[in-house]
């Protein structure tokens, strides 16, 4: 190595002349990214919903919109919502009841997640500044509500690097009926390098795409090896140095990357109660319990960020995703069925095998459902509108409050008035416990030293321990 | 994290019997970059604005600092909260109190001077470009660079090799290997002479344009979908690819290629070409998914314009003046003024697509319309006469008219009485005294499917409306199956009782002016007629309805996708049911004249049975060989229209008059403030374009078109070179492309920078020009070899010790992989090829990524469907960016991924197959074969052991499995 090292970030002001081509050699003592301070967590579990889930109906426990069921919601405000009916109050389509020994509120919605209260901290203060799925579902993924920004997976990548050099270091698990609204573009590094982007992970012979070749080519090993010797021979006459060591590293990861990645995917070799524990043997809970165990199995090697996405795309009918226009007694009673057990079995196995003391779990949602049913104006339809002013989230494991509940929304669980938090807040929370400072961790790019946070966000300290 | 180098501007030490401070030279700069990020504005934190002198007086006691508040909260470290000021700082604070507290400038203005947390109007990338200092001196590329050089001990390295040089060159300039004719031809005379003629040679290349096209567009960030929930494609979003390639291969003046693109429709409305210049203000995403809410909505609409703001002051100016959306810029001098003054200009800016018709191709089919019609009287006149003779034969007092292809007359039920296309009658619709009755609720007639294709056309029909209170119900209409493509006459869909030629999302529809509709209960002749050439006349009563109009070309109608439907204006559509009775309906398979239709309301509803054997019995030998010449004429002249340039749907700017743009406080739709007019930033010359608050939407964009590309903004020239500058050295003479503020990059050669801006403008804006002061310069010619006593001293080669070799990006690996391959497929322009598979429903679309084989796949990478979401993993691994971000300057990454995707992808292992095929027909021996495909993949031949190596592995694995080793190789991909 003839060049100097930098710090880290430090090429993208400097161009990209030489010190960019170090970027596969992140892994090297010296240019590794490290935490601003000692990190409480060391990895993520972010299991998304799209679509809305109803607080009202899971964990934000409102007595008085039981009382005020069938009466008209008390404002002289245009609530933004999305198709802009207010029907009447509603009250949740579940029984609450306190849960463990936290006394934790949470509905028959969820009676698997609802056995592990005691380890969840759940956030009954959300807002989010759009009423429109995409845009939220933006935001809540990168801050921002547009495409072309980085996800909070790539922000964890390029700020902690990967602990594994036979993974990526972010691995996004779809939902089998498909990918959200906007693609791939919802785990997108943006304008972050490309070793940061949400790798798919998929079922099927090659897992990761171009893992393999579609049909057997000859020469495999012999063609690794000329390979390799070729670009020896090439390197005594090229002034490209580091660039053609980090390509020749490459390609040894690379075949690493493809004994790992299959091993990884083969859930035949969990013992069969892990396997019934995710709900595998059950049609219903197969492919999100089977997405659950594949992600502990990530963290467990290394991963740094895994998301999990339960439901796809927004339009269609029957609904495939948690937006319960129609009836959220019909539509969650679905969505939760298939992934109440599995996401409980998650929480369980991560606690079993130690990981979840330095593993985040998070369980999010793009906006709340409102307290008025989506219908005509004195009737109390059966589905309910999109909610940005108040919702409920929750996270679990390492540096939070266990079995805790943090901020409250008005009495009919219409908007946050007890600490109310933006996605700003919340990622800053999660920087904080990957041991990042978010004002710090920060990118340049056009003109502006871009942050996930952009100008805004507090880390929550009433959540942590 | 950061590292760049600032420019201090420390504050010179006192000594304590010097004469008190200077306000405006020390004072107000001191306030400036420590107090008035909080304490100025128009909503100042405690309520203080420090910028102005009366409030801040109020808190000064001249003369007595330990009185004065400002002072105090200083001396305590209370103020600035945060940091503190400085020992030096204080000094200053306290002496200019103590010395009397003289204000000068009021209020401060906090752009005047650069400081050390941010810059002013004294920018060095405002200030002037240099001219009279270069003067008649004979200066050049290298006189600057090696100046630099020689200033840190460090010399130029030698030329590069003649076979490195050829590929350097070819790479550059066309994103495309040399042939090994080339590099041979130039290592045999590799003189000046020769390297002068190679580059003229490759500027001229066609591929020359489609090589810079791709910088420009990753500028832009050119995207061919909307992102968002739906993410649609935008079929017609090429032409603005295209006419990048065509304006950088025909080297436009840079001022024009910029002003065409932020106002080409305006300035030049009679040129296609100048609206699909267009097409870069609409390059970025849309959200066509909105709520109910009109706070969100126009909080969106906020968003969308800052995005675009964003664009062009970053792509033309270098400013990132979309920081100045809530508040004043925090690093340069960009006001939030200066913002909405921008977004005034712009503020009309809408997305879509609009159709453009070059003047001379609207005239050519005007006037064979025009002849069309004439002679389609003559033919009537003709016809009408033979009809007439034929009816007086029959005895009955019938008139002639033209034949339709299919007519129901409603009598006794819903059949076709011509041809096959009997109706069933649906929902309760029902024949009575000989009409079609229609309640307006559901009932409709859906008639069988025609086996026949139809594009020219005309619609007809009797209707009587028992009441007026309805609206976009359609009284007959042609539409493919699921009512996805339509024409129809339509009642009063937008505007009340007035008659509409109905079509699927008004892609064929115009507002008539025309009268409403006033006849109740009693027979409206109404009929439509669709020319092949895109004209849509509409009739009531065999008069013109409305004027006549072309907006685009009609579609075709498919043999057994399409059927025809009454009383409903479209399958699917809302709002669509007729309430009527329909006495005759009848279709023609072509576009009957004005003379046609009025003859057919004459004789009316039941006036047909005359056939044409009939008819042309009746006709003398003159008569008919006069219609056997019309019918001649008619046919060559339809060829004709054929021929013609149709009206061409793009994707472009659609403007919108603006609504009235206010400051917003802290860009919040909700505190609006003041009113601005159009205009542009004030750091920079002229910045007040004179027009009115309301000024037309037009004259907004080509203001700013005029004021941004212009020789006395330093910035448009600097930026530009810069950009050049970049894609031929790795990294610019400003490492930060479209940031020339104050957290961007300072240049490393500012004379040099501003030589190249002076060139600029001398050669009228010539790119070409530019690109080849730098082709044929030393400092581009250089090797790239390492060399460890100037690594030691410049690691990054800012100061161009050699060249610096670079990794192909994305789309070069893909493009030579299919030259060497000898697939590539040199055809230029049009709609671009998918490599991905669309799907999804709704209207919410996906794309995945996927290999198809052909000829047409195999057009080069700038061709490509460019959506936002997936790309191939070529694409995504060697950091090819998602086209939502303007992406100035990519980044280069190698990770395993990227390693994997080269080496498994199915389309290089497909390729490797051709090149197998390629070595094997161009050459005989084994020892030819491996000879001829080094020569194809690197331009060289192999060395002995690269030759033994190869010779053993092919002899083993074969040719293909030998190509796979050397698209992978690096000497592949980097280009030295």
């Amino acid at each position: 190595m003839t060049l100097s090292r930098r710090d880290f970030g430090s090429w993208t002001i400097n161009g990209l002349g030489a010190a960019a081509f170090l970027h596969l050699l992140g892994r090297d003592a010296t240019a590794a990214p490290k935490p601003h301070f000692a990190p409480k967590a060391k990895r993520v579990v972010h299991i998304t919903l799209i679509g809305g889930l109803s607080h009202l109906d899971s964990f934000d426990y409102k007595p008085k919109l039981a009382k005020l069921h069938g009466k008209k919601l008390d404002t002289t405000e245009t609530p933004d919502t999305f198709f802009g009916q207010f029907g009447l109050l509603r009250q949740s389509d579940w029984a609450f009841k306190p849960r463990g020994k936290s006394g934790l509120m949470v509905s028959d919605l969820f009676p698997h997640i609802a056995q592990h209260a005691d380890d969840l901290t759940v956030i009954r203060s959300m807002t989010a500044d759009s009423a429109n799925h995409t845009p939220a579902l933006y935001l809540g993924n990168s801050g921002f509500q547009f495409s072309g920004f980085p996800s909070v997976g790539s922000w964890a990548s390029y700020g902690l690097g990967s602990e594994t050099d036979e993974l990526p270091a972010y691995v996004v698990l779809p939902d089998p009926r498909g990918q959200p609204n906007g693609g791939a573009s919802i785990w997108s590094s943006g304008f972050l390098p490309a070793e940061h982007q949400g790798v798919l992970l998929q079922s099927g012979p090659s897992p990761v795409r171009e893992l393999f070749p579609k049909e057997p080519q000859p020469g495999e090993a012999d063609g690794r090896e000329l390979l390799k010797k070729m670009n020896e021979f090439h390197a005594k006459g090229s002034g490209a140095g580091d660039l053609l060591a980090a390509r020749m590293r490459s390609y040894e990861l690379a075949a690493r990357m493809q004994l790992a990645v299959p091993a990884i995917a083969d859930l035949s070799k969990e013992a069969k109660e892990t396997q019934s524990l995710y709900g595998l043997n059950d049609a219903k809970t197969r492919d999100f319990g089977r997405n659950c165990l594949l992600a502990r199995r990530l963290l467990e090697k290394g991963v740094r960020f895994v998301q999990l996405f339960s439901g796809g795309p927004i339009a269609g009918s029957p609904r495939a995703s948690w937006d319960a226009h129609e009836s959220v007694k019909e539509n969650h009673t679905i969505e939760a069925g298939m992934i109440d057990k599995p996401v409980a079995a998650l929480l369980a196995d991560l606690k079993r095998t130690g990981l979840l003391k330095d593993t985040l779990v998070l369980f999010t949602t793009e906006f709340g459902r409102t307290p008025f049913a989506q219908s005509g104006p004195d009737i109390v339809g059966p589905g309910r509108d999109h909610n940005k002013y108040g919702f409920s989230v929750w996270m679990a494991g390492a540096g939070l409050k266990p079995g805790s509940v943090f901020g409250a929304t008005d009495e009919v669980g219409w908007k946050a008035v007890e600490h109310p938090l933006t996605w700003h807040d919340f990622h800053a929370t999660v920087l904080h416990l990957l041991g990042l400072n978010h004002e710090k961790l920060t990118f340049y790019h056009n003109g502006i030293h871009r942050r996930l946070t952009n100008v805004h966000g507090e880390v929550v300290k009433g959540l942590l321990t | 994290m950061r590292w760049f180098t600032v420019v201090l501007f420390a504050f010179v030490s006192l000594p304590l019997d010097a004469a008190p401070p200077d306000f405006d030279k020390q004072v107000a700069p001191l306030l400036a970059q420590r107090c008035l990020d909080c304490h100025s504005g128009a909503e100042p934190k405690g309520k203080l604005d420090l910028s102005r002198k009366a409030p801040a007086m109020e808190q000064v006691k001249p003369g007595q600092s330990a009185e004065s508040e400002l002072w105090t909260r200083v001396a305590a470290d209370e103020m600035p909260p945060k940091k503190p000021l400085s020992a030096d700082e204080k000094a200053i604070l306290k002496s200019w109190i103590d010395g009397g507290a003289v204000w000068g400038t009021d209020p401060i203005d906090p752009f005047a001077a650069t400081t050390e947390h941010r810059a002013g109007r004294d920018w060095w990338a405002l200030k002037d470009i240099r001219t009279a200092e270069f003067g008649l001196r004979n200066v050049g590329i290298d006189s600057f660079v090696r100046a630099k050089l020689e200033a840190k001990g460090l010399k130029p390295s030698p030329s590069a090799d003649p076979r490195t040089l050829v590929r350097r060159l070819s790479f550059d300039l066309l994103g495309l290997p040399p042939t090994a004719e080339e590099i041979d031809a130039f290592a045999k005379d590799p003189s000046e002479a020769a390297y002068a003629k190679l580059v003229e040679k490759y500027l001229a290349s066609p591929h020359f344009g489609e090589r810079w096209a791709r910088h420009w567009l990753d500028l832009v960030r050119y995207g061919e979908s909307d992102s968002f929930e739906r993410n649609e494609p935008r079929p017609n979003a090429w032409h603005y690819r295209d006419w990048v390639i065509r304006a950088l291969n025909a080297d436009m003046p840079y001022d024009r290629f910029a002003k065409l693109q932020l106002a080409g429709d305006v300035l030049e409305p009679g040129n296609p070409d100048a609206v699909k210049a267009t097409g870069f203000l609409v390059a970025g995403i849309h959200n066509t998914v909105l709520g109910s809410n009109k706070i969100a909505n126009a909080a969106a609409r906020q968003d969308e314009l800052e995005d675009i703001l964003a664009a062009v002051g970053q792509t033309f100016l270098g400013l990132t003046v979309q920081c100045a959306r809530c508040h004043d810029h925090k690093f340069d001098p960009v006001s939030q003024t200066d913002y909405y003054r921008l977004a005034a200009a712009l503020g009309g800016v809408h997305f879509g697509e609009r159709t453009v018709d070059a003047p001379e191709h609207a005239k050519r089919r005007r006037d064979l319309s025009a002849r069309l019609e004439a002679i389609g009287q003559r033919q009537a006149e003709l016809e009408t006469a033979g009809r007439a003779r034929a009816v007086a034969k029959r005895g009955s007092n019938i008139t002639g008219i033209a034949s339709p292809t299919h007519r129901w007359s409603f009598d006794r039920d819903a059949r076709d009485s011509i041809g096959e296309l009997h109706g069933d009658l649906k929902f309760g619709a029902k024949i009575a005294r000989g009409r079609l009755v229609l309640d307006g609720k559901q009932a409709n007639v859906v008639t069988g499917i025609l086996k026949k294709e139809i594009r020219e056309k005309t619609l007809e029909a009797w209707v009587a409306l028992p009441t007026f209170e309805q609206g976009g119900g359609g009284v007959i209409t042609i539409e493919t199956l699921n009512g996805g493509v339509f024409d129809s006459i339509v009642f009063a869909e937008r505007q009340p009782k007035k008659w509409v030629p109905g079509s699927n999302g008004f892609t064929r529809t115009r507002d008539l002016i025309a009268d409403p509709e006033t006849r109740l209960n009693e027979p409206i002749h109404v009929a439509i007629s669709y020319a092949a050439d895109g004209r849509i006349a509409m009739y009531r009563d065999g008069k013109p309805y409305g004027d006549a109009y072309t907006i685009a070309p009609p579609p075709t109608y498919k043999p057994d996708e399409w059927h025809l439907i009454f009383g409903i204006r479209h399958t699917g559509g809302g709002r669509a049911f007729l309430t009527g009775e329909i006495d005759e309906a009848r279709l023609y398979d072509r576009a009957l004249s004005t003379a046609e239709i009025a003859q057919s309301f004459a004789a009316g509803p039941s006036a047909v049975g005359v056939t044409l054997d009939e008819l042309l019995a009746q006709l003398t030998d003159a008569e008919k060989e006069e219609r056997k010449a019309i019918l001649d004429e008619q046919k060559q002249i339809r060829a004709e229209l054929a021929g013609v340039a149709a009206p061409t749907p793009v994707y472009a700017v659609n403007p919108k008059p603006a609504p009235p743009t206010h400051v917003l406080a802290r860009g919040s739709v909700e505190t609006p403030k003041a009113e601005v007019a159009a205009g542009g930033v004030a750091c920079l010359p002229d910045a007040d374009f004179g027009v009115p608050k309301d000024a037309p939407e037009g004259i907004r964009r080509a203001k700013l078109a005029a004021w941004i590309a212009r020789k006395e903004n330093p910035l448009f020239a600097r930026v530009i070179i810069n950009r050049l500058w970049y894609h031929h050295f790795g990294t610019g003479l400003v490492d930060t492309p479209s940031d020339f503020g104050f957290n961007g990059g300072r240049p490393s050669h500012p004379e040099l920078l501003d030589w190249l801006a002076n060139e600029l403008i001398r050669s009228n804006w010539s790119l070409k020009h530019v690109h080849r002061l730098i082709l044929t310069s030393a400092a581009y010619r250089q090797s790239s070899a390492a060399n460890p006593q100037a690594l030691a001293i410049d690691a990054d080669n800012r100061l161009l010790w050699r060249k610096t070799p670079q990794r192909l990006e994305a789309e070069a690996i893909r493009d030579s992989i299919l030259s060497v391959s000898g697939q590539l497929n040199p055809a230029m322009g049009g709609p671009p090829f998918h490599d991905v598979r669309t799907y999804g429903d709704k209207g919410t679309k996906y794309y995945e990524p996927i290999d198809p084989v052909g000829k047409e796949f195999h057009r080069r990478t700038i061709y490509r469907f460019s959506p936002r979401g997936e790309r191939s993993a070529i694409l995504e691994t060697f950091d090819c960016p998602e086209p939502s971000a303007l992406t100035p300057r990519r980044q280069v990454t190698t990770t395993p991924l990227q390693a994997l995707a080269l080496w498994n992808n199915s389309f290089v292992l497909r390729m490797g197959r051709h090149f197998a095929e390629r070595v094997e027909a161009e050459a005989k021996s084994q020892e030819e074969k491996i000879q001829r495909a080094y020569r194809l993949a690197y331009g060289r031949d192999p060395s002995k052991d690269e030759a033994a190596l190869s010779a053993a592995f092919v002899a083993k694995h074969g040719l293909t499995a030998f190509a796979r080793v050397l698209f992978n190789s690096n000497e592949f991909v980097v280009i030295e």
